[in-house]
């Protein structure tokens, strides 16, 4: 009936020194220790809520002793909240005791002192600006707070403000359509088709100028971007198409007049897809596409040097997707290439030091096969690869400086060997054909 | 412990020859059980003749209704019936059935009410929670300790809700010796439970209770007359109870105490708990602003004028001296207290000049908020102040008037204090009197207990370069029963007072400085002003701990917010209590009265805020939707229309205090609640209950303006500035 065990009373008289205590008394003993602990915790609980905590601590038990006149428990101060272990000692019958680890003294003395806890700082945002909540990362998202009631409900609810605080899960539509002039309605619908005129060379070019330069084009963004979108996804088969919105595209970027940052996120996807795509242009030439991967490339990295700032995620997420392309021997070898033509534009010689230096031995393996296959379409891939593998690789070659050409000839042999070891033997033996000591230099020494 | 008297119990023991005398005995032995019948021996010496005299009744039965005697026969079997098949009387009268009595009676009462009529039922259960508690404490005190447990446990689910402290501290009672030493026990004893009914109500409760008085109507009887104050109001005269407002109330998922019920026994609003001829008048409050004196003013005039020259003001602006000129008309024409009725003040310096000044001008270029417009409340910005990696110790916030300064008070003993910016403090000056480094914050020590409430002195913003009206002094109270006064200049303690006698909960400067106020654990509330160690006033009269205190603007009253779930708005000059506003079913956490000091908000830890007109005493509205875990800070725009509120639940709620939050419901037939409870009302009320508690946790009311979530920080504090911006702090607890 009682919470309190009457055995642990019982242990006690005995180790006092009392034999057979009553059961009766031992009844109410019990009922009273349950009323002076329930006294204890009512009190240490008001110093709770006065902390403004939701844990109890065993400073706030403290506390409530020394208001009752009790001599507090001396000994359990702990500022973090106490981890209960759990036991059994029948079904049931779960027992409760506080963890308390044995620690070794001599280990404690020379152990290195533990890390300076973080100091507490202090930082402010909006939280409401004007009555709406700015979604910022300070604030939560709508989902997180989902769970919480933000919305008056019952039976007097207001309708009316439910609605304008947006805190409701219906879409308003905006009342206002957003209106096209004319003129940029037929700007539009030209360009577009200029730009893809097969036919005349200075339709295209003049188009692309426009667009270029023209200070009035912001309305028109949002078109253009789905234009771009739409163009890339239907036309993976023609290169010419995917070659024009590359340079739209680039185009619309090269303008100065236009506040492109919002859209970024929506240019980079058809870019990409001309990059690292499966299958671009017609099945019968692979080779075909490399230049429109060329372009992509380029495109990506000016897109990388120029947005990075205002996203900050930009450039790692780019990269992470090269990377991905760079070394899925599912894919394609041209993919592959896009990957790594990619990776060098966006992450420059940093991300070929750390991205790409590392898994070229590994790649190599996938490029022998084919390489060895003479003549086919696949050797000619295959070579391309390798080239551009190389050439990324060069590019560590310009960054590092302060090496001296001083090669012996007898260290020729270890040096072979060393290179193979790095990088494989079919870059290793590719690089050292070209000659270039300072080359392999900076491969070896670049770790 | 060991004088224990039996109370109620002597009564009961006299007739139970020899328990009682050994109970009074020897108290400590161990709860006896009291046999339940108590006419044990009279049966004992009766049982000889038992058998025969059943017997003999069976047989003048039989001829009886054999020769057809049929009224002797019905008279026979009545008066026979109150025997048990051993020719004992069988117990008819539950009051002599021991322990169990309260049970059955507390059934009876129930049942009655839940088939009473919806439109008393309201009022009807009113009567529930105190029949309960004292039924309980009488089982206790009368030592029938498993009677008291099982009719705790059975009937307390229906009160979790409304009494969740109360249950918990009344759980542990289980002797009679503590219900002598128990606080809450004591507090029941000690007076009487006020409840009002309706007069039709009542005399439907007296028709009830006469006609079951075997059946357990006397237990009630002995209750009621006991300890219950029972109030009647002729539903005319009380627009509380007119037939309106009892319909809308039934109609109501969630009930809540009324203004006047509870332990004070108090008429509503009012302070005065004694009974009798014009006690219900209420004394007369003097709401108006403080004015300033005529010198002062001309200085502030001045001052305003040179402000004018210097920065004349915009198109469509007025002149901050036209403005000034208006408030002082309008305060004027208001219910402003004398000079008498104010706390003296020190004379005016060039400080006060200068804040008043400064007001004028913050005053006049506030971000404006006007009513709701078109159904939809002013747009409210929040500034949020998060402090992280503070593992929880933070336990208090306060921004500083000139929005300068943010001090936070630690569980571990001391103060920390940032500059809002960011920009470094300078450090306290040297011997050399070069000021030593500047740091970003700084600590306080002194304390040796938790901090529990830092505030910062009074203080406005500056426009000149010396910062005359910059804050310099901030008060903390501690768990170590001390109040201590920081210079922000040398970053030390400069005062230390002491006087109350347990931890204090609250401190808040008066709203023109020099006066603060105090709340402790030692159910006192005390008036100090800073250039005395000892208080001035003492507030006394809260049955619990002073947990929040706040100052009217005016500062001829303050009010004290306790854990009795009682408001207390005192008057400083005499420290008479004037206003006594109970209502919460909670804790008080949150108290902050209108800037046109007209209007009280007062929040609990149940996520309810409620506000009470002064001047009448009653309860204006409630307001809920913050979540349980308490509401800590409470802030009025200047104009009095918006409330903001922040807490535990890491919310900052904005709410329209004009708007009646249960308008929109008026126009509802009433039918559908009533049609419901008659199809199973016996079944309906016990899950009714389970879902009743549901309904409310996730109740909004509609005059909810907004609400902005934080990510995981409770809001600690709350603050509109002078020109409509909220400043928010709490700290980011992951």
């Amino acid at each position: 009936m009682s919470v309190w065990n009457p055995d642990n009373i019982k242990d006690v008289a005995e180790s006092l020194g009392i034999a057979s205590l009553n059961d009766d008394v031992l009844q109410g003993l019990s009922s009273d220790i349950e009323y002076r602990l329930s006294q204890v915790l009512e009190e240490s609980l008001k110093f709770m809520r006065h902390s403004k905590r939701a844990t109890l601590s065993t400073q706030d038990v403290a506390q409530a002793l020394r208001v009752l006149d009790v001599e507090p428990l001396y000994g359990y101060e702990s500022t973090r909240p106490l981890r209960f272990g759990e036991a059994s000692i029948g079904p049931g019958q779960p027992i409760f005791y506080v963890e308390d680890e044995e620690i070794d003294f001599e280990k404690l003395i020379n152990a290195p002192l533990p890390k300076v806890p973080r100091e507490i700082t202090l930082t402010a945002h909006f939280l409401a600006v004007d009555g709406n909540q700015p979604t910022i990362p300070h604030n939560p998202t709508v989902a997180d707070s989902r769970s919480q009631e933000l919305v008056p409900k019952g039976p007097g609810a207001n309708l009316h403000s439910t609605a304008i605080n947006g805190a409701d899960n219906i879409t308003v539509k905006p009342l206002v359509k957003h209106l096209l002039s004319k003129e940029l309605q037929l700007y539009f619908s030209n360009a577009c088709s200029a730009v893809f005129d097969e036919n005349t060379d200075e339709y295209r070019t003049a188009a692309l100028t426009s667009i270029r330069t023209d200070p009035g084009l912001h309305q028109l963004i949002p078109y253009f971007v789905q234009f771009i979108a739409e163009k890339v996804t239907h036309n993976l088969k023609n290169l010419f198409i995917l070659t024009q919105t590359l340079q739209l595209t680039s185009a619309l970027l090269d303008n100065k007049n236009l506040y492109l940052d919002p859209y970024v996120s929506s240019l980079i996807p058809p870019v990409l897809t001309c990059l690292i795509g499966r299958h671009l242009g017609s099945s019968a030439n692979p080779l075909s596409s490399f230049s429109l991967r060329n372009t992509a490339a380029t495109l990506l990295g000016s897109i990388c040097k120029k947005y990075a700032k205002s996203s900050h995620t930009l450039k790692p997420r780019l990269a992470r997707t090269c990377l991905k392309h760079f070394l899925d021997p599912t894919k394609p070898l041209a993919t592959n290439y896009g990957g790594i033509i990619g990776l060098q534009a966006v992450g420059g010689t940093e991300a070929v030091r750390v991205l790409i230096l590392p898994n070229a031995k590994d790649y190599e393996t996938l490029l022998r096969e084919p390489l060895e296959d003479e003549g086919s379409s696949k050797q000619a891939e295959a070579e391309a690869v390798l080239t551009a593998l190389v050439s990324a690789l060069q590019t560590l070659e310009d960054d590092t400086f302060g090496l001296r050409n001083n090669v012996q000839n007898g260290e020729t042999a270890n040096l072979e060997q060393q290179l193979q070891e790095k990088v494989g033997t079919l870059l290793a033996n590719r690089v050292l054909e070209m000659k270039r000591p300072k080359f392999v230099k900076a491969l070896l020494e670049t770790s | 412990m060991s004088a224990q008297p039996t109370h109620g119990g002597g009564s009961q023991g006299a007739r139970t020859t020899t328990n009682g005398g050994s109970a009074g005995a020897m108290p400590m032995s161990m709860p006896q059980h009291r046999p339940n019948d108590s006419t044990v021996n009279v049966s004992n010496g009766a049982q000889s003749g038992g058998m025969s005299q059943q017997n003999l009744n069976g047989i003048v039965l039989e001829y009886l209704s054999k020769k057809g005697y049929n009224r002797t026969e019905a008279m026979l079997r009545m008066e026979s019936a109150n025997q048990d098949v051993d020719g004992r009387p069988i117990q008819t009268r539950v009051e002599d059935s021991g322990g169990v009595k309260y049970g059955k009676a507390f059934d009876l009462f129930r049942n009655w009410i839940e088939e009473n009529l919806e439109i008393y039922k309201p009022d009807l259960r009113r009567l529930l929670w105190p029949v309960f508690v004292y039924s309980f404490l009488d089982l206790v005190s009368q030592w029938f300790p498993r009677e008291s447990k099982n009719f705790f446990n059975n009937y307390r689910e229906i009160f979790e809700n409304e009494h969740e402290h109360d249950l918990r501290a009344l759980q542990a009672v289980a002797l009679p010796e503590h219900v002598d030493s128990s606080g809450i026990a004591k507090i029941y004893y000690s007076q009487r439970y006020r409840v009002t009914l309706s007069q039709t109500a009542f005399y439907n409760l007296i028709g009830f209770l006469e006609s079951k008085e075997k059946e357990g109507g006397a237990v009630l009887v002995s209750l009621i007359q006991k300890q219950l104050n029972v109030c009647t109001v002729e539903r005319t005269a009380d627009e509380q109870f007119s037939l309106a407002k009892l319909i809308e109330r039934a109609r109501r998922p969630d009930d809540y105490p009324a203004e006047d019920e509870g332990i004070p026994g108090h008429n509503p609003g009012s302070a005065n708990v004694t009974q009798g001829a014009g006690t219900s008048v209420l004394t007369r409050l003097k709401l108006g602003q403080m004015t300033l004196d005529q010198e002062s003013r001309q200085d502030v005039l001045g001052e305003l004028q040179n402000e004018d020259k210097i920065h004349p003001p915009g198109p469509g602006q007025s002149s901050l001296a036209e403005a000034f000129e208006q408030r002082i008309k309008r305060e004027e024409s208001e219910d402003v207290p004398g000079r008498t009725e104010l706390p003296p003040r020190p004379p005016p310096i060039a400080r006060d000049v200068a804040m008043e000044a400064q007001k004028v001008k913050e005053n006049r270029d506030r971000f404006q908020i006007s009513g709701r417009t078109g159904g939809v409340g002013p747009g409210v910005s929040v500034t949020m102040f998060t402090l992280h990696n503070t593992n929880d110790s933070v336990t208090c916030l306060d921004f500083s008037g000139d929005y300068r300064l943010i001090a936070a008070g630690f569980d571990l003993h001391y103060i920390r204090v940032w500059s809002i910016d960011g920009s470094p403090l300078p450090g306290p000056p040297g011997l050399d009197g070069q000021d030593s480094r500047p740091t970003a914050s700084h600590r306080l020590f002194g304390h040796s207990g938790p901090v529990y409430n830092v505030s910062f002195a009074p203080a406005t913003a500056s426009t000149d370069k010396q910062g005359i009206t910059y804050c310099r002094y901030l008060l903390s109270c501690s768990a170590d029963k001390s109040v201590r006064l920081w210079s922000l200049e040398s970053w030390a303690c400069v005062v230390v007072y002491k006087g109350h006698d347990g931890p204090v909960w609250d401190v808040t400067w008066g709203p023109h400085g020099h006066y603060f106020l105090t709340g402790s654990l030692d159910r006192t509330a005390r008036l100090w002003s800073t250039d005395r160690v000892d208080y001035l006033r003492l507030f006394v009269g809260h049955d619990r701990d002073v947990d929040h205190v706040c100052f009217h603007p005016n500062s001829a009253y303050v009010f004290t917010g306790s854990c009795d779930k009682m408001v207390r708005m005192w008057l400083v000059t005499n420290g008479y209590p004037v206003r006594m506003f109970t209502g919460h079913a909670s804790n008080i956490t949150a108290l902050a009265c209108s800037p046109d000091g007209k209007i009280l908000a007062s929040a609990d830890d149940s996520g309810t805020i409620i506000l009470w007109d002064l001047a009448p005493g009653k309860l204006l509205k409630r307001m809920r939707g913050h979540g349980k875990g308490g509401i800590w800070s409470l802030t009025w725009s200047v104009e009095s229309t918006v409330l903001v509120s922040g807490g535990a639940d890491g919310t900052v709620r904005v709410w329209d205090v004009q708007l009646p939050n249960d308008a929109n419901g008026q126009g509802k037939v009433i039918g559908e609640g009533g049609a419901g409870q008659k199809l199973e009302p016996s079944v309906s009320n016990v899950s009714g209950a389970g879902g009743k508690k549901k309904a409310k946790e996730v109740m909004v009311t509609s005059d909810q303006i907004s609400a902005f979530p934080t990510k995981k920080s409770p809001v600690y504090k709350v603050m509109f500035t002078q020109q409509n911006l909220v400043l928010a702090g709490g700290a980011f607890l992951p």
